[in-house]
């Protein structure tokens, strides 16, 4: 993908949206709110997960910590919510870079772990500080604009989605994202190309939880009430899904997982919180039988995209 | 002049000692082969080098600058590359992006951020540049192994050290593999340091061999002298 033609789908996709609040009503631009706030969670974490082979279980956490530091600030300090934005963002950023700092010499599973329980640990915090954070109740919090109105918001977040999928381009097209893909790969072989494992790994997780909390930020002031469901594990697995149906390590996987996901379980809300269970068995299902995920079944269907894989001797089928 | 030198090194896993105080010299321009027995220390030496494992004692001197216990990707960009016994493609990337991570970040690249015609160019030099756009889990052995020797080449080495390049390769390919490895020699001015099994190939290239027994040095010479040598014969065939 050449930056000329990123630009192009990225500012073409972005005003075809952009027509979206002059036909949908609040209902369905809620939805579509949301949708853009999993894109950005979903996003972030495929450049951990499916770019430096870090599977993180604390991004939603770092969702949390962004929508905390910018509402506590907002209750508390009567900081404006923009600024608040900000300074959760910078908050998320440094706490992923003490994470990824502390997960360095752990691989796989270890680090799977020690995030999870970073994550268990913070949603513990959320709920006993009641003072500060008014517990499971939510923190109610102010708005981003003066006038509620869903469109606002819709325009904010399609924003902030276009901002995290530059970021993210930026950083996977550039010479670093070879490294990324190089670490994930094989990281000893990396290494001995001159690859600064270490500074890869946290360089990936410094900018995922950055993004993150600037998601969890924005989204906890639309919604005007922050509760430990934002940073909870259930949001967690949810954007696991997303990522993994949709298709992790590839750029557009997240994009279209987050979106076809959150579409589908608006339909499904009558089942409750079954919905994340049923996504954790379609991710399993998808891991195990389509490990590229939806961006790699078309992929390997469509004539233009990349030849499949290997050369199979036929077998009568096509 | 001594390019690389390991002095006194030593190394051990828990009870078992891999290597025990070996020293050695590689003189610039030479090929030198490393060869012994299986669990000899061979590839111990390599880590030690390559700053893949740290010695527990004794130091590695590369021109002159001790290297002893720098990272790896340190010690590449002093101007070490290495090849892997097993080899460690980066699967899900194609060859070009493969040699690309080797061009990038060395210091001594030439590519000016285009690296896309220098990476091919390292491909067309081990003659897998039609290649270059398949993803490398999908390469065989033999490919497999030429794509490791262009990705080491990429990162412009002082030295290469290569670990076992020719498994798998029949006694004609073995051949020309061998011109091959002093081609690249005389042409890009490197040395090499070689662990090889196949004997033959090494008694053609190299000037010296170096043989280790038991993670201990055993001797070294000319490949004329290794092989008449009676501890080299006892070391390989037994008693």
């Amino acid at each position: 993908m050449t930056d000329i033609r990123f630009y192009l789908i990225l500012f073409a996709a972005a005003g075809l949206f952009s027509l979206l609040p002059l036909g949908l009503g609040d209902y369905h631009l809620h939805v579509m709110i949301v949708s853009l706030y999993y894109l950005m969670m979903a996003s972030s974490w495929n450049l951990l997960a499916g770019y430096t082979g870090q599977v993180s279980f604390a991004h939603a956490a770092f969702a949390g910590i962004g929508a905390y530091t910018s509402g506590i600030l907002a209750v508390e300090f009567g900081v404006n919510p923009w600024a608040g934005v900000i300074i959760g963002t910078a908050a998320a950023s440094l706490l992923g870079l003490g994470v990824g700092v502390l997960c360095l010499r752990m691989g796989g599973i270890y680090l799977s772990l020690t995030t999870l329980g970073f994550s268990e640990i913070l949603r513990i915090v959320i709920t006993n500080e009641y003072d500060i954070t008014r517990g499971t109740m939510g923190l109610q919090v102010p708005g981003l604009v003066e006038e509620y109105s869903k469109a606002a918001y819709f325009y904010i977040m399609l924003g902030a989605a276009m901002i995290t999928l530059i970021v993210l381009y930026k950083l996977i097209y550039s010479n670093k994202g070879l490294c990324f893909r190089a670490v994930q790969n094989d990281e000893r072989a990396a290494a001995s190309l001159g690859v600064d494992v270490v500074k890869v790994r946290v360089l990936a997780f410094t900018v995922s939880s950055a993004l993150a909390g600037l998601a969890g930020g924005l989204y906890g002031h639309y919604l005007h009430l922050i509760t430990p469901e934002i940073p909870s594990l259930d949001q967690q697995f949810l954007v696991l899904s997303m990522t993994v149906i949709g298709g992790m390590g590839s750029f557009l996987g997240p994009v279209i997982g987050a979106f076809s996901l959150e579409i589908l379980s608006e339909y499904i809300r009558a089942y409750g919180e079954y919905h994340v269970l049923v996504f954790g068995l379609i991710a399993l299902v998808v891991a195990r039988f389509a490990p590229n995920g939806l961006m790699g079944l078309a992929a390997s269907r469509l004539p233009g995209g990349p030849a499949p894989a290997v050369t199979v001797p036929s077998t009568g089928k096509s | 002049m001594a390019l690389l030198e390991g002095l006194r090194l030593s190394k051990r896993f828990g009870g078992v000692t891999a290597l025990s105080e070996v020293s050695f010299t590689v003189e610039e321009g030479t090929i030198v082969g490393l060869i012994g027995p299986n669990g000899a220390g061979k590839t111990t030496l390599f880590n030690l080098v390559a700053g893949a494992l740290k010695p527990d004692s004794g130091r590695v001197v590369f021109r002159g600058e001790d290297i002893t216990g720098l990272s790896p990707n340190i010690v590449c960009r002093h101007g070490i590359a290495r090849t892997f016994q097993v080899t460690r493609p980066f699967g899900t990337m194609t060859c070009l992006e493969n040699v690309a991570v080797g061009v990038i970040n060395s210091p001594r690249s030439e590519s000016d951020g285009n690296w896309r015609a220098t990476a091919l160019h390292y491909l067309e030099t081990v003659g897998v540049e039609d290649l270059a756009f398949t993803e490398a889990r999908h390469l065989n052995v033999v490919q497999k192994k030429k794509l490791e020797i262009a990705r080491a080449l990429a990162t412009r080495p002082k030295i290469l050290m290569l670990d076992e390049v020719l498994g798998g390769l029949n006694s004609q390919e073995i051949v020309q593999a061998v011109d091959f490895i002093r081609r690249l020699r005389d042409e890009l001015h490197l040395t090499v340091f070689w662990i090889e099994h196949v004997m033959g190939a090494i008694m053609k290239a190299a000037e010296k061999v170096i043989v280790l027994d038991q993670g201990q040095h055993l001797m070294e010479g000319t490949p004329e002298q290794v092989v008449a040598d009676s501890r080299v014969i006892h070391a390989y065939l037994g008693e």
